[in-house]
Protein backbone atom coordinates (compact mmCIF):
# COMPACT_ATOMS: atom_id res chain seq x y z
CA UNK A 1 0.00 0.00 0.00
CA UNK A 2 2.87 2.60 0.56
CA UNK A 3 4.32 1.56 -2.35
CA UNK A 4 1.84 2.05 -4.62
CA UNK A 5 1.61 5.75 -2.62
CA UNK A 6 4.74 6.58 -3.13
CA UNK A 7 4.10 5.63 -7.44
CA UNK A 8 1.10 7.74 -7.13
CA UNK A 9 3.14 11.12 -5.65
CA UNK A 10 5.80 10.29 -8.32
CA UNK A 11 3.56 10.42 -10.87
CA UNK A 12 1.70 13.36 -9.51
CA UNK A 13 5.13 14.81 -9.07
CA UNK A 14 5.44 14.57 -13.15
CA UNK A 15 2.23 15.94 -14.14
CA UNK A 16 2.84 19.10 -11.85
CA UNK A 17 6.68 19.13 -13.82
CA UNK A 18 4.89 19.07 -17.19
CA UNK A 19 2.41 21.32 -16.43
CA UNK A 20 4.48 24.15 -15.39
CA UNK A 21 6.67 23.65 -18.46
CA UNK A 22 3.49 23.86 -20.62
CA UNK A 23 2.64 27.08 -18.89
CA UNK A 24 5.73 28.28 -19.08
CA UNK A 25 5.97 28.20 -23.23
CA UNK A 26 2.23 29.59 -23.87
CA UNK A 27 2.64 33.29 -25.43
CA UNK A 28 0.08 35.47 -23.73
CA UNK A 29 0.88 38.64 -25.50
CA UNK A 30 0.76 38.52 -29.64
CA UNK A 31 3.54 40.44 -31.34
CA UNK A 32 4.02 41.07 -35.03
CA UNK A 33 6.39 40.12 -37.56
CA UNK A 34 8.49 42.75 -36.33
CA UNK A 35 8.38 41.51 -33.19
CA UNK A 36 6.46 44.10 -31.52
CA UNK A 37 3.70 43.89 -28.96
CA UNK A 38 0.08 43.55 -30.52
CA UNK A 39 -2.28 45.64 -27.78
CA UNK A 40 -5.61 46.39 -27.71
CA UNK A 41 -4.93 50.32 -28.27
CA UNK A 42 -7.23 51.89 -31.33
CA UNK A 43 -5.52 55.00 -31.43
CA UNK A 44 -3.80 55.69 -35.01
CA UNK A 45 -2.11 58.93 -35.56
CA UNK A 46 0.77 60.93 -36.09
CA UNK A 47 1.47 63.31 -32.89
CA UNK A 48 4.62 64.76 -34.74
CA UNK A 49 6.53 64.99 -37.77
CA UNK A 50 10.49 66.09 -38.04
CA UNK A 51 12.43 66.40 -40.89
CA UNK A 52 16.28 66.47 -41.20
CA UNK A 53 18.88 67.55 -43.87
CA UNK A 54 22.20 64.93 -44.66
CA UNK A 55 23.99 67.05 -41.53
CA UNK A 56 21.11 65.98 -39.07
CA UNK A 57 19.64 69.56 -38.66
CA UNK A 58 15.97 69.80 -39.05
CA UNK A 59 14.93 71.53 -42.55
CA UNK A 60 11.73 72.43 -41.11
CA UNK A 61 10.31 76.25 -40.90
CA UNK A 62 7.75 76.32 -38.50
CA UNK A 63 6.41 73.23 -37.04
CA UNK A 64 4.64 70.83 -38.70
CA UNK A 65 1.09 70.87 -39.39
CA UNK A 66 -1.22 67.36 -38.83
CA UNK A 67 -4.23 67.51 -39.47
CA UNK A 68 -5.90 63.72 -38.47
CA UNK A 69 -8.94 63.99 -40.50
CA UNK A 70 -7.89 64.82 -43.73
CA UNK A 71 -4.42 62.42 -42.64
CA UNK A 72 -2.18 65.32 -43.98
CA UNK A 73 1.11 66.15 -42.84
CA UNK A 74 2.28 69.71 -44.37
CA UNK A 75 5.43 71.13 -43.60
CA UNK A 76 7.65 74.02 -45.14
CA UNK A 77 11.78 73.51 -45.42
CA UNK A 78 13.98 76.22 -46.13
CA UNK A 79 15.13 77.84 -49.43
CA UNK A 80 17.67 75.17 -50.75
CA UNK A 81 16.94 71.99 -48.84
CA UNK A 82 17.99 68.55 -50.89
CA UNK A 83 14.87 67.06 -51.06
CA UNK A 84 16.09 63.92 -52.57
CA UNK A 85 18.09 63.36 -49.26
CA UNK A 86 16.25 64.00 -45.51
CA UNK A 87 15.29 61.69 -43.11
CA UNK A 88 11.56 62.06 -42.05
CA UNK A 89 10.75 61.29 -38.16
CA UNK A 90 7.40 60.69 -37.08
CA UNK A 91 6.22 60.64 -33.80
CA UNK A 92 2.89 58.06 -33.41
CA UNK A 93 0.41 57.58 -30.31
CA UNK A 94 1.30 54.85 -28.13
CA UNK A 95 1.89 51.34 -29.69
CA UNK A 96 0.95 52.18 -33.44
CA UNK A 97 3.62 51.36 -36.32
CA UNK A 98 4.26 52.86 -39.60
CA UNK A 99 4.29 51.19 -42.81
CA UNK A 100 6.38 51.14 -44.81
CA UNK A 101 8.95 51.98 -41.99
CA UNK A 102 11.32 54.68 -42.43
CA UNK A 103 14.85 53.16 -42.80
CA UNK A 104 16.90 56.14 -43.79
CA UNK A 105 17.50 58.68 -46.77
CA UNK A 106 14.43 59.86 -48.20
CA UNK A 107 12.86 61.26 -51.37
CA UNK A 108 10.82 64.22 -51.66
CA UNK A 109 11.68 65.61 -54.68
CA UNK A 110 8.22 65.21 -56.33
CA UNK A 111 6.22 67.49 -54.90
CA UNK A 112 3.41 66.62 -57.03
CA UNK A 113 2.65 63.18 -55.68
CA UNK A 114 3.62 63.50 -51.77
CA UNK A 115 4.77 60.51 -49.89
CA UNK A 116 2.70 58.26 -48.24
CA UNK A 117 2.79 56.56 -44.83
CA UNK A 118 0.34 54.13 -43.29
CA UNK A 119 -0.25 54.18 -39.56
CA UNK A 120 -1.44 51.23 -37.65
CA UNK A 121 -3.37 50.96 -34.46
CA UNK A 122 -1.50 49.18 -31.41
CA UNK A 123 -4.32 46.78 -32.11
CA UNK A 124 -3.26 46.45 -35.98
CA UNK A 125 -6.93 46.38 -37.21
CA UNK A 126 -7.00 50.44 -37.97
CA UNK A 127 -4.87 51.79 -40.95
CA UNK A 128 -4.91 55.46 -41.21
CA UNK A 129 -2.49 56.95 -44.62
CA UNK A 130 -1.03 60.19 -44.07
CA UNK A 131 0.24 62.31 -46.88
CA UNK A 132 3.07 64.55 -46.44
CA UNK A 133 3.28 67.44 -48.00
CA UNK A 134 6.14 69.47 -48.76
CA UNK A 135 6.51 73.01 -49.31
CA UNK A 136 9.49 75.29 -50.07
CA UNK A 137 10.50 78.45 -48.11
CA UNK A 138 11.38 80.85 -50.78
CA UNK A 139 14.43 82.75 -51.33
CA UNK B 1 23.85 3.65 5.13
CA UNK B 2 27.44 3.37 6.50
CA UNK B 3 28.62 3.02 2.83
CA UNK B 4 27.28 6.64 2.64
CA UNK B 5 28.26 8.10 5.65
CA UNK B 6 32.42 7.19 4.96
CA UNK B 7 31.25 8.88 1.20
CA UNK B 8 30.16 12.08 2.72
CA UNK B 9 33.45 11.58 5.11
CA UNK B 10 36.01 11.23 2.34
CA UNK B 11 34.27 13.99 0.08
CA UNK B 12 34.62 16.64 3.23
CA UNK B 13 38.35 15.73 3.70
CA UNK B 14 38.94 16.37 -0.20
CA UNK B 15 37.12 19.67 0.65
CA UNK B 16 38.75 20.80 3.49
CA UNK B 17 42.16 19.43 1.53
CA UNK B 18 41.33 21.58 -1.67
CA UNK B 19 40.77 24.45 0.39
CA UNK B 20 43.98 24.64 2.41
CA UNK B 21 46.09 24.40 -0.60
CA UNK B 22 44.37 27.42 -2.20
CA UNK B 23 45.83 29.49 0.60
CA UNK B 24 49.05 28.53 0.30
CA UNK B 25 51.22 31.19 -0.75
CA UNK B 26 53.52 30.35 -4.08
CA UNK B 27 56.91 31.69 -3.76
CA UNK B 28 57.96 34.87 -5.36
CA UNK B 29 61.26 35.77 -7.04
CA UNK B 30 62.23 39.46 -8.73
CA UNK B 31 62.49 38.71 -11.95
CA UNK B 32 66.32 38.96 -13.23
CA UNK B 33 67.25 42.10 -15.27
CA UNK B 34 68.48 41.67 -18.93
CA UNK B 35 72.25 41.88 -18.83
CA UNK B 36 72.17 42.75 -22.52
CA UNK B 37 71.51 46.12 -24.14
CA UNK B 38 67.77 46.52 -24.74
CA UNK B 39 65.38 48.87 -26.89
CA UNK B 40 61.33 49.56 -27.43
CA UNK B 41 59.80 51.89 -29.69
CA UNK B 42 56.21 53.67 -29.49
CA UNK B 43 54.48 55.40 -32.25
CA UNK B 44 53.39 59.07 -30.98
CA UNK B 45 50.78 60.56 -33.44
CA UNK B 46 47.49 59.16 -34.19
CA UNK B 47 45.35 59.06 -37.51
CA UNK B 48 46.34 58.48 -40.85
CA UNK B 49 49.65 59.35 -42.16
CA UNK B 50 49.30 62.31 -44.67
CA UNK B 51 52.09 63.06 -47.01
CA UNK B 52 53.29 66.11 -45.65
CA UNK B 53 53.02 65.16 -42.17
CA UNK B 54 54.93 63.91 -39.46
CA UNK B 55 54.74 60.36 -38.24
CA UNK B 56 56.35 60.97 -34.45
CA UNK B 57 58.10 58.01 -32.62
CA UNK B 58 59.89 57.42 -29.21
CA UNK B 59 62.66 54.99 -28.99
CA UNK B 60 64.00 54.08 -26.14
CA UNK B 61 67.04 52.25 -25.33
CA UNK B 62 69.41 50.88 -22.33
CA UNK B 63 71.99 48.74 -21.17
CA UNK B 64 73.32 48.38 -17.27
CA UNK B 65 76.16 50.83 -16.64
CA UNK B 66 78.09 47.90 -15.48
CA UNK B 67 78.37 46.94 -19.07
CA UNK B 68 78.85 49.79 -21.00
CA UNK B 69 77.17 52.81 -21.94
CA UNK B 70 75.43 54.23 -25.18
CA UNK B 71 77.30 54.81 -28.43
CA UNK B 72 74.89 55.88 -31.23
CA UNK B 73 71.34 55.76 -32.65
CA UNK B 74 69.99 55.13 -35.42
CA UNK B 75 66.65 54.94 -37.44
CA UNK B 76 66.20 53.51 -40.59
CA UNK B 77 63.20 54.61 -43.43
CA UNK B 78 62.26 51.76 -45.87
CA UNK B 79 61.42 54.94 -47.81
CA UNK B 80 64.02 57.93 -47.18
CA UNK B 81 61.99 60.84 -45.19
CA UNK B 82 60.87 64.43 -46.73
CA UNK B 83 63.10 67.20 -45.61
CA UNK B 84 62.49 67.66 -42.14
CA UNK B 85 63.24 64.47 -40.87
CA UNK B 86 65.16 64.08 -37.92
CA UNK B 87 65.93 62.98 -34.39
CA UNK B 88 66.02 64.85 -31.16
CA UNK B 89 69.57 64.69 -29.96
CA UNK B 90 68.00 65.21 -26.82
CA UNK B 91 66.57 62.31 -24.36
CA UNK B 92 63.50 63.72 -22.35
CA UNK B 93 61.86 62.92 -19.50
CA UNK B 94 58.63 64.94 -17.31
CA UNK B 95 59.19 66.93 -14.95
CA UNK B 96 56.96 67.58 -11.83
CA UNK B 97 54.85 70.40 -13.36
CA UNK B 98 54.31 67.98 -16.30
CA UNK B 99 56.72 69.44 -19.23
CA UNK B 100 58.52 67.40 -21.12
CA UNK B 101 62.57 68.87 -20.24
CA UNK B 102 64.89 67.67 -22.80
CA UNK B 103 68.73 67.03 -21.94
CA UNK B 104 71.12 66.66 -24.77
CA UNK B 105 72.54 63.48 -24.87
CA UNK B 106 74.18 63.28 -28.08
CA UNK B 107 75.48 65.28 -31.32
CA UNK B 108 72.54 66.67 -33.36
CA UNK B 109 71.36 64.36 -36.23
CA UNK B 110 72.48 63.83 -39.37
CA UNK B 111 70.07 62.41 -42.30
CA UNK B 112 71.96 60.45 -44.98
CA UNK B 113 69.27 58.83 -47.73
CA UNK B 114 67.06 57.02 -45.72
CA UNK B 115 69.19 56.46 -42.24
CA UNK B 116 69.08 59.00 -39.81
CA UNK B 117 71.95 58.62 -37.13
CA UNK B 118 72.41 60.62 -33.44
CA UNK B 119 75.76 59.89 -32.12
CA UNK B 120 76.53 59.91 -28.15
CA UNK B 121 78.74 62.44 -26.68
CA UNK B 122 78.03 62.02 -23.27
CA UNK B 123 78.26 58.67 -21.05
CA UNK B 124 74.57 57.69 -21.29
CA UNK B 125 73.53 54.11 -20.30
CA UNK B 126 69.54 55.02 -20.66
CA UNK B 127 67.98 57.42 -23.37
CA UNK B 128 64.78 57.62 -25.51
CA UNK B 129 65.13 59.42 -28.49
CA UNK B 130 62.62 60.90 -30.64
CA UNK B 131 62.59 60.78 -34.65
CA UNK B 132 59.92 62.62 -36.47
CA UNK B 133 59.93 61.32 -39.88
CA UNK B 134 58.36 63.48 -42.50
CA UNK B 135 56.29 61.47 -45.06
CA UNK B 136 57.75 62.47 -48.41
CA UNK B 137 55.24 62.27 -51.51
CA UNK B 138 57.61 58.91 -52.89
CA UNK B 139 55.58 57.45 -49.93
CA UNK B 140 52.03 58.00 -50.93
CA UNK B 141 49.53 55.00 -51.51
CA UNK B 142 52.32 53.14 -50.05
CA UNK B 143 53.39 51.81 -46.90
CA UNK B 144 56.82 52.62 -44.67
CA UNK B 145 58.50 50.66 -41.69
CA UNK B 146 61.20 52.49 -39.90
CA UNK B 147 63.84 50.22 -38.28
CA UNK B 148 65.81 51.61 -35.11
CA UNK B 149 68.90 50.36 -33.85
CA UNK B 150 70.85 51.34 -30.94
CA UNK B 151 74.71 50.39 -30.39
CA UNK B 152 76.90 49.99 -27.34
CA UNK B 153 80.33 50.37 -26.46
CA UNK B 154 80.42 46.67 -25.89
CA UNK B 155 79.72 45.96 -28.86
CA UNK B 156 76.35 44.90 -28.58
CA UNK B 157 73.53 45.96 -31.20
CA UNK B 158 69.72 45.81 -30.77
CA UNK B 159 67.28 46.46 -33.55
CA UNK B 160 63.06 47.51 -33.39
CA UNK B 161 61.35 47.06 -36.65
CA UNK B 162 58.05 49.92 -36.30
CA UNK B 163 55.32 49.29 -39.06
CA UNK B 164 54.51 48.93 -41.62
CA UNK B 165 51.86 52.23 -41.29
CA UNK B 166 49.95 52.54 -44.34
CA UNK B 167 50.87 56.47 -46.13
CA UNK B 168 47.49 57.71 -47.42
CA UNK B 169 46.77 58.55 -50.56
CA UNK B 170 44.68 61.71 -50.17
CA UNK B 171 45.96 65.40 -49.40
CA UNK B 172 45.45 67.79 -47.17
CA UNK B 173 45.16 71.51 -47.08
CA UNK B 174 44.53 73.93 -44.11
CA UNK B 175 43.13 77.27 -43.13
CA UNK B 176 42.60 78.56 -47.24
CA UNK B 177 40.34 82.35 -46.80
CA UNK B 178 37.25 82.60 -48.98
CA UNK B 179 35.34 85.91 -48.81
CA UNK B 180 32.50 86.90 -51.14
CA UNK B 181 33.14 88.84 -54.04
CA UNK B 182 36.96 88.23 -53.93
CA UNK B 183 38.84 84.67 -53.27
CA UNK B 184 35.40 83.14 -53.93
CA UNK B 185 36.33 80.30 -56.67
CA UNK B 186 37.89 77.29 -55.31
CA UNK B 187 39.52 74.48 -57.37
CA UNK B 188 39.68 70.88 -55.73
CA UNK B 189 41.82 69.84 -59.02
CA UNK B 190 44.49 72.87 -57.80
CA UNK B 191 43.70 72.57 -53.55
CA UNK B 192 43.08 76.60 -54.35
CA UNK B 193 41.05 79.70 -54.14
CA UNK B 194 40.83 82.52 -56.98
CA UNK B 195 39.37 85.17 -57.88
CA UNK B 196 37.27 86.08 -60.87
CA UNK B 197 40.14 87.36 -63.07
CA UNK B 198 42.61 84.14 -61.62
CA UNK B 199 39.13 82.10 -61.76
CA UNK B 200 38.76 82.99 -65.50
CA UNK B 201 42.51 81.96 -66.06
CA UNK B 202 41.77 78.73 -64.25
CA UNK B 203 38.03 78.28 -65.92
CA UNK B 204 38.35 74.55 -66.15
CA UNK B 205 39.17 73.63 -63.01
CA UNK B 206 36.93 75.80 -60.91
CA UNK B 207 34.68 73.30 -58.65
CA UNK B 208 32.65 75.72 -56.09
CA UNK B 209 31.82 79.22 -55.77
CA UNK B 210 31.80 80.04 -52.66
CA UNK B 211 29.25 82.82 -51.68
CA UNK B 212 27.73 84.60 -48.09
CA UNK B 213 23.99 86.11 -48.33
CA UNK B 214 22.01 87.44 -45.79
CA UNK B 215 18.22 87.06 -46.66
CA UNK B 216 15.78 87.82 -44.53
CA UNK B 217 13.14 85.81 -46.36
CA UNK B 218 15.15 82.63 -46.29
CA UNK B 219 18.53 81.77 -44.56
CA UNK B 220 20.89 81.78 -47.13
CA UNK B 221 24.25 82.75 -45.38
CA UNK B 222 27.32 80.49 -46.40
CA UNK B 223 27.51 78.75 -49.72
CA UNK B 224 29.36 76.41 -51.56
CA UNK B 225 27.49 76.50 -54.91
CA UNK B 226 28.86 74.62 -58.26
CA UNK B 227 29.12 77.48 -60.93
CA UNK B 228 26.60 75.07 -63.70
CA UNK B 229 23.90 75.16 -60.07
CA UNK B 230 20.45 77.00 -61.00
CA UNK B 231 21.20 80.40 -61.22
CA UNK B 232 18.98 80.84 -58.08
CA UNK B 233 21.33 79.13 -55.44
CA UNK B 234 24.11 81.91 -56.96
CA UNK B 235 22.33 85.30 -56.76
CA UNK B 236 23.87 88.45 -57.78
CA UNK B 237 26.83 86.34 -59.22
CA UNK B 238 28.19 86.86 -62.05
CA UNK B 239 30.45 83.89 -63.13
CA UNK B 240 34.09 84.67 -64.97
CA UNK B 241 34.31 83.72 -68.37
CA UNK B 242 34.69 79.70 -69.13
CA UNK B 243 33.80 78.79 -65.12
CA UNK B 244 30.69 76.57 -65.97
CA UNK B 245 31.41 72.80 -64.19
CA UNK B 246 29.19 70.92 -61.43
CA UNK B 247 29.63 69.05 -58.41
CA UNK B 248 28.15 66.90 -56.40
CA UNK B 249 27.77 68.18 -52.67
CA UNK B 250 26.55 66.58 -49.74
CA UNK B 251 26.03 68.82 -46.36
CA UNK B 252 27.44 67.49 -42.70
CA UNK B 253 27.96 68.95 -39.78
CA UNK B 254 30.07 68.52 -36.56
CA UNK B 255 32.19 66.01 -38.71
CA UNK B 256 35.43 67.98 -37.18
CA UNK B 257 38.17 66.17 -38.71
CA UNK B 258 41.14 66.23 -36.35
CA UNK B 259 43.62 66.98 -39.43
CA UNK B 260 41.62 69.57 -40.76
CA UNK B 261 40.37 71.18 -37.03
CA UNK B 262 43.31 70.21 -34.87
CA UNK B 263 41.98 72.88 -31.98
CA UNK B 264 38.53 71.61 -32.25
CA UNK B 265 37.57 70.20 -28.57
CA UNK B 266 35.87 67.41 -30.23
CA UNK B 267 37.94 66.79 -33.02
CA UNK B 268 38.45 62.98 -32.31
CA UNK B 269 37.70 61.98 -35.55
CA UNK B 270 40.24 61.11 -38.40
CA UNK B 271 38.48 61.13 -42.39
CA UNK B 272 40.87 58.98 -44.48
CA UNK B 273 41.52 57.08 -48.05
CA UNK B 274 38.41 54.81 -47.02
CA UNK B 275 36.05 57.63 -46.55
CA UNK B 276 36.55 59.11 -50.13
CA UNK B 277 36.15 55.65 -51.36
CA UNK B 278 32.98 54.84 -50.08
CA UNK B 279 30.58 57.92 -49.71
CA UNK B 280 28.04 57.28 -52.40
CA UNK B 281 27.65 60.98 -53.91
CA UNK B 282 25.64 60.11 -56.75
CA UNK B 283 22.66 61.18 -55.15
CA UNK B 284 23.54 64.68 -54.67
CA UNK B 285 22.97 67.82 -55.46
CA UNK B 286 25.31 70.74 -57.21
CA UNK B 287 24.97 73.31 -54.16
CA UNK B 288 24.87 73.67 -50.40
CA UNK B 289 23.57 76.74 -48.39
CA UNK B 290 23.33 77.56 -44.85
CA UNK B 291 26.67 76.87 -43.93
CA UNK B 292 28.39 77.64 -40.52
CA UNK B 293 30.72 77.04 -38.47
CA UNK B 294 31.92 73.19 -37.92
CA UNK B 295 29.91 72.44 -40.95
CA UNK B 296 31.40 70.15 -43.65
CA UNK B 297 31.26 69.23 -47.55
CA UNK B 298 31.57 66.20 -49.17
CA UNK B 299 32.23 67.20 -53.00
CA UNK B 300 32.92 65.00 -56.01
CA UNK B 301 33.93 66.75 -58.89
CA UNK B 302 32.28 66.82 -62.28
CA UNK B 303 34.67 64.63 -64.10
CA UNK B 304 34.80 61.92 -61.23
CA UNK B 305 38.64 63.12 -60.73
CA UNK B 306 38.68 63.67 -56.84
CA UNK B 307 36.65 63.47 -53.68
CA UNK B 308 37.15 66.05 -51.13
CA UNK B 309 35.86 66.81 -47.47
CA UNK B 310 35.61 70.27 -46.83
CA UNK B 311 35.73 71.97 -43.03
CA UNK B 312 34.36 75.26 -42.26
CA UNK B 313 36.62 76.10 -39.37
CA UNK B 314 35.58 79.47 -39.09
CA UNK B 315 33.25 82.25 -40.51
CA UNK B 316 32.50 85.95 -40.69
CA UNK B 317 30.20 87.80 -42.22
CA UNK B 318 30.85 87.34 -46.18
CA UNK B 319 34.36 85.70 -45.49
CA UNK B 320 34.97 81.90 -44.01
CA UNK B 321 38.49 79.59 -43.14
CA UNK B 322 38.06 76.32 -44.75
CA UNK B 323 40.48 73.56 -44.87
CA UNK B 324 40.22 70.58 -47.25
CA UNK B 325 40.85 66.94 -47.72
CA UNK B 326 41.07 65.62 -50.88
CA UNK B 327 41.13 62.18 -52.46
CA UNK B 328 41.84 61.32 -55.97
CA UNK B 329 39.76 58.80 -57.36
CA UNK B 330 41.52 58.31 -60.97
Amino acid sequence: MEIKFKKMNKIVFIIIVLASGWAACKKNTPVDGNGLLITTRRECSVSSFELQGTDFVSVRVGTAVIDTTAQTIKVTVQFGTDLKNLYPQFTLTQDCILDPKVTGLTDFSDLANPRKWTVVSGDRKIKKTYSVIITVQPR
Amino acid sequence: MRHQNISFLVLLLAAVALSGTSCKKSGYALPTPSDKLQNQAIKRTLGPNIVGQQIEFAYAMAILPSKGKLVSCAAVASIAGGPGTYMENRSFYTAQNGADVGVPVGTPAVTKDATTTVTYNHDTSAATLRYYYVIPEAARGKTVTITFTATSSDGESISTVMGPYTIAKMDMKLNMKVSDGNLMYISIGDTAVYNATDAAAHAASIDLVYLYRNITTSAFNHALVAPAADPQYLPGVTLPTGVNRTAKLLKTFNLNDHNLAPNEQYGGIFIDDIDFQTIDLSNSPNYTINLKQDAGVWVETADGKYRAYIFFNAVATGTATISMKRYALK
